[in-house]
């Protein structure tokens, strides 16, 4: 019986070591959520079939559902150990033990998604959808009537703020007296508390609402419902709401991760902190719902092609927080904007 | 006073509407219980029925069809409990997780393909003939279909477990099978019964929750609703008229939770969050003078279980 | 001498006997696994093989296995113990995260203090931490009727908001940048690991808490009062035994357990507090202890089982891109198949006898 596990086990690695030979890259992903959560995870691997689609030489797998604890650092591990050459751990808290996987497998290169520390093998990569979070922010205020937004937001992690605030901006550069109110469901996933949260936000006045928890569909649907408007984010979601869908921030990684791991066979890697943003397709606009009005479309996509030309800075000073400080009177750094701890004037509601 | 009132009424439709489909696997597991049997694993029922509700939905266009085929989907998985435990005398605990995670893995596996997509809702019964009844009408009618069935439940489960020697005979299976054995029943046939009936609740609420409320399907949407239903059964004292109580209170208390931040009460939403499952605690404690001599009403079947060991 | 023969004869088939059950369930887990594969289109046997390997095929398998049978092992005690009065508890998550809080407020308090002060000090304080968490549901129980099994469900939730609540505020790390964490563990506080692997000394604790777990409550005067108590509490009043008292202790006792598994998860695996350290050890735990049929023995090998069983899972994903519900599906059938076979064969024994 151990002869039988073992002539097995031999086979199936030097299947995989032959593969090897066939120098296949191997690149591979670390969900946090299911891969079909039409969500965060649903995006990056979209960017991985991207890949798949557009290399020739790179070979992939996923692992989903990895919850951000003991578990990854096993996983990443079981994936360097069978001849993974790239892995890309996709979820912030993956950060500190791909860190510690990188120190001890130095021939692995980990390209980690929104991470702020490095290492010799060990880059980032990200986009600024806050960049199109603030058109949405446009839109929504040149759409609401009853100058209340609202927000649905599931955890207040600096790439959840940024949403947020830049919502909150966008929409106060087009209507000043537009408030935006937060809840958060303390959940990155709760179809109940979310459509919950979206009526709440509605009972107290909000007629478009925005989110930030890992499917749009839930708060989308409930918009609907209630026929106020929606914006949404991560996806797509207009087939949900045909009347209140305004529009939509959507990520688009795979060009992205086809540069990188170009670069990474190419040996032009180095270790840095990758941004993508709108004018690199990294994130982009969805396309407006139909009922959104021509003089709102061409004003926010008049404000994007500025965005894109480097005309306007999302983050440009002042920039205020809730208790009227001026924290930033010239523009934000964006170190400090990746690491944002606080909510700007006009949002209602306190970080948890 | 009239302000008052009104807040409570919009509390209750609040409440009611988001713990609906909780409170439908309550009442499954609550006849359940009472025929000294408890399962677990209607979380997994729960999770089974709402995908089957939303992929037959898809298919067929019809939410009506999603619902009936959810709720047999709980039914059959509640089968394997039944065999496990009155075919084979397994432990019943172990029994009902075994279920929780084949129902949690194989709803994940087979809900793959749905996950994303629209599916036809219920009308509104604004606009049907229910909206035009005098005086119940306006009330009934901003809820939706399966609120109302699963409210319909309470009074019939109520009833019959109560009135009729249908019900005696289902009690006396779960307080002792010497007593129902004395009056000529077969109380594993209760069980049996009762075991499937709770499938099906349990599958009526989780297609309720995902064709009626959310009208989508994401993995592990229930988020478990379905094994706190199973507590919720012992804040109701196992009886099915206080399961409705018991279910609004956590639905109000997770509304609350909501409300609270947007009224901008200055409290940390992760400690208001803690709302749902305090409440049930200190309704408990409070309720606790009533209950000191009668044991809380727990069927004494079942205690056997749980002193049994596997 | 005929009957010397016949009674080693008869040993020998009785040994036999134990492990029928034993080989029916492996053989029926494997076809049902093979069949699983089969319908999905993936090599049959050749996948399982891989499976197997993945939880015990070499060093680091093994080794990872066994990390996770630890903290396992602990919770599933935390869950024994309680049984053994008749209680049921599913406190086994938030007595976790209730020492990891307490042991990482003794390391943030004594953040500088020497390795040989602060390591135990955090130790007692995560034990502290899980007997207190433990103790709720036995007050809520004794003096107010609460019954255990939905006040340790409820407190569960309330503990992981606790955690979320301390991270996302007053212990989050600042340096984390956002991230919610606590700051990391100096290393005082960080346990030691064993052999190049992230087994820690977390595991042999486990291993001899479980032996004399079970001689307490085999051998023990304490033991046979919790007997007593639960088969006859009349009898067990009668002789002066308290049963209030002794829930209180067994809570207590078992919380303290569970909460030393959270300190160390926190201490050594993930060098700081953070939301979701306990992963699904509680309701594992659970699961393993009822499976074991709360004898502390037992509960040590099916803990290892059910750590290798766990960390086997990645090799669906990692050789056949089976999504990750696959390694669920197959544990829940891996549970129905040791329930049907044990009853079944129990019924045959008694019977028989």
């Amino acid at each position: 019986m151990k002869n039988l596990k073992t002539l097995f086990l031999f086979t199936t690695l030097s299947m995989t070591a032959l593969s090897d030979a066939l120098a296949d890259t191997r690149v591979g992903f670390v969900y946090v959520g299911p891969r079909t959560d039409f969500g965060y995870n649903y995006a990056q691997d979209q960017g991985r079939q991207y890949l798949d689609e557009h290399m020739d030489n790179v070979s992939t797998l996923y692992f989903e559902n990895v919850p951000e604890n003991a578990e990854v650092q096993r996983v990443m591990e079981r994936m360097i150990r069978n001849g993974v050459d790239i892995i890309f751990p996709t979820s912030y808290g993956y950060l500190d033990p791909a860190l510690d996987l990188a120190r001890r497998y130095p021939d692995t290169t980990f390209v980690h998604s929104g991470g702020l520390k490095t290492a010799d093998n060990l880059s980032t990569y990200f986009a600024d959808i806050d960049q199109a979070m603030y058109l949405t922010g446009m839109t929504a205020g040149l759409m609401t009537e009853t100058d209340r937004l609202g927000f649905i937001a599931a955890h207040p992690i600096p790439q959840v703020l940024r949403n947020i605030n830049a919502f909150a901006r966008g929409a106060q550069s087009v209507n000043p007296d537009v408030t935006t109110s937060v809840i958060w469901t303390a959940q990155w996933s709760n179809p109940t508390a979310e459509s919950e949260a979206a009526n709440t936000l509605i009972d107290n006045g909000a007629d478009v609402l925005a989110g930030h928890v890992d499917s749009p569909i839930n708060y989308t649907q409930t918009a609907e419902q209630r026929g106020v408007y929606a914006v949404g984010y991560h996806a797509d979601a207009s087939k949900f709401a045909p009347q209140g869908w305004l529009v939509g921030a959507e990520w688009n990684w795979g060009p992205m991760m086809v540069d990188i791991v170009t670069s990474i066979q190419d040996g032009t890697w180095e270790p840095t902190h990758l941004r993508g943003n709108l004018t690199t397709g990294a994130t982009q606009l969805t396309e407006f719902g139909d009922n959104a009005p021509e003089e709102v479309r061409e004003r926010v996509l008049q404000a994007r092609d500025e965005i894109m030309a480097g005309d306007l800075h999302i983050w440009h000073g002042p920039v205020v927080d809730q208790t009227g400080n001026e924290l930033y009177s010239d523009e934000m750094p964006m170190e400090a904007v990746e690491s944002m701890d606080f909510l700007v004037q006009g949002v209602q509601g306190r970080l948890p | 006073m009239e302000m008052l009132w009104t807040e409570l009424g919009i509390m209750f439709v609040i409440a009611l509407r988001s713990a609906s489909p909780l409170l439908a696997v309550v009442i499954g597991e609550t006849l359940t219980q009472r025929a000294g049997v408890i399962n677990l694993g209607v979380e997994g029922q729960m999770l089974l029925g709402a995908l089957t509700g939303v992929a037959v939905t898809f298919h067929t266009a019809s939410p009506v069809m999603g619902l009936l085929a959810g709720c047999m989907a709980g039914l059959s998985l509640s089968l394997l409990h039944a065999w496990l435990v009155l075919g084979f005398k397994a432990n019943q605990i172990a029994s009902g997780i075994a279920v929780l995670m084949l129902g949690s893995g194989i709803s994940a596996f087979y809900g793959i393909p749905y996950v994303g997509q629209r599916i036809e809702r219920f009308e509104s019964l604004k606009t049907s003939w229910l909206a035009d009844i005098p005086l119940l009408g306006p009330v009934v009618s901003p809820f939706s279909p399966t609120v109302l069935i699963t409210v319909l439940l309470i009074p019939v489960a109520g009833v019959l477990l109560y009135r009729t020697r249908w019900g005696l005979r289902w009690r006396a299976a779960g307080e002792s099978p010497e007593i129902s054995r004395n009056l000529g029943e077969n109380p594993r046939r209760y069980q049996l019964i009762a075991i499937c009936l709770g499938g099906l609740l349990s599958g009526f609420g989780g297609a309720a929750l995902s064709v009626d409320y959310t009208a989508n399907w994401v993995e592990g949407m229930t988020n478990g609703q379905g094994l706190l239903a199973v507590g919720l059964v012992i804040v109701a004292r196992w009886n099915p008229w206080l399961t409705l109580p018991a279910a609004l209170l956590f639905g109000a208390a997770q509304a609350m939770n909501l409300r609270l931040q947007s009224w901008g009460v200055d409290i940390s939403s992760y400690l208001l969050a803690t709302l749902p499952y305090v409440l049930p605690l200190a309704v408990m404690a409070l309720s606790y003078r009533s209950l000191r001599h009668t044991g809380g009403g727990m069927p004494e079947g079942l205690k056997a279980v749980f002193a049994r060991s596997a | 001498m005929p009957s010397a023969i016949h009674s080693r004869a008869s040993r020998l088939t009785a040994r036999l006997r134990t492990l029928l059950p034993l080989a029916l369930i492996v053989v029926l887990f494997v076809l049902a696994c093979l069949a699983f594969f089969m319908i999905n289109d993936r090599a049959p046997l050749s996948l399982f093989m891989q499976m197997v390997a993945g939880g015990f095929g070499d060093f680091y398998s093994l080794s990872e296995s066994l990390v996770q049978a630890g903290p396992i092992m602990l919770t599933a005690m935390a869950v024994a113990l309680p049984a053994r009065l008749g209680l049921i508890s599913v406190g086994g998550e938030g007595q976790m995260y209730a020492g990891a809080v307490l042991g990482t407020g003794v390391v943030l308090l004594g953040f500088d203090w020497p390795g040989f002060l602060l390591m135990p000090l955090m130790l007692l304080g995560g034990m502290l931490g899980g007997a207190l968490y433990g103790l709720m549901p036995a007050l809520l129980k004794t003096r107010l009727g609460i019954n255990e099994t939905i006040a340790t469900l409820l407190l569960n939730y309330i503990a992981l908001l606790l955690v979320s609540f301390l991270v996302h505020g007053p212990w989050r790390n600042p340096a984390s940048l956002g991230w919610p964490a606590t700051i990391e563990f100096p290393s005082g506080a960080v346990l030691p690991t064993l052999w190049a692997s992230r087994m820690h000394v977390g595991l042999i604790l486990a291993v001899c808490i479980a032996f004399a777990m079970h001689w307490l409550v085999t051998h023990s005067r304490w033991g046979l009062a919790l007997h007593v108590l639960r088969s006859n509490p009349r009898a067990g009043a009668t002789a002066g035994l308290s049963h209030t008292t002794n829930v209180v202790l067994v809570l207590c006792l078992g919380g303290l357990l569970a909460g030393l598994a959270g300190i160390a998860e926190a201490s050594v695996i993930h060098g700081r507090l953070q939301a979701g350290i306990a992963g699904t050890y509680g309701l594992t735990g659970f699961l393993v202890a009822w499976l074991a049929g709360q004898h502390f023995l037992r509960i040590i090998p099916i803990s290892v089982l059910m750590g290798g069983l766990l960390a086997s899972a990645d090799t669906l994903q990692l050789f056949a891109q089976l999504p990750a519900a696959s390694a669920v599906i197959l544990q829940a059938t891996l549970f129905a198949i040791v329930l049907a076979v044990n009853a079944h064969w129990s019924k045959h024994q008694r019977r028989s006898t």
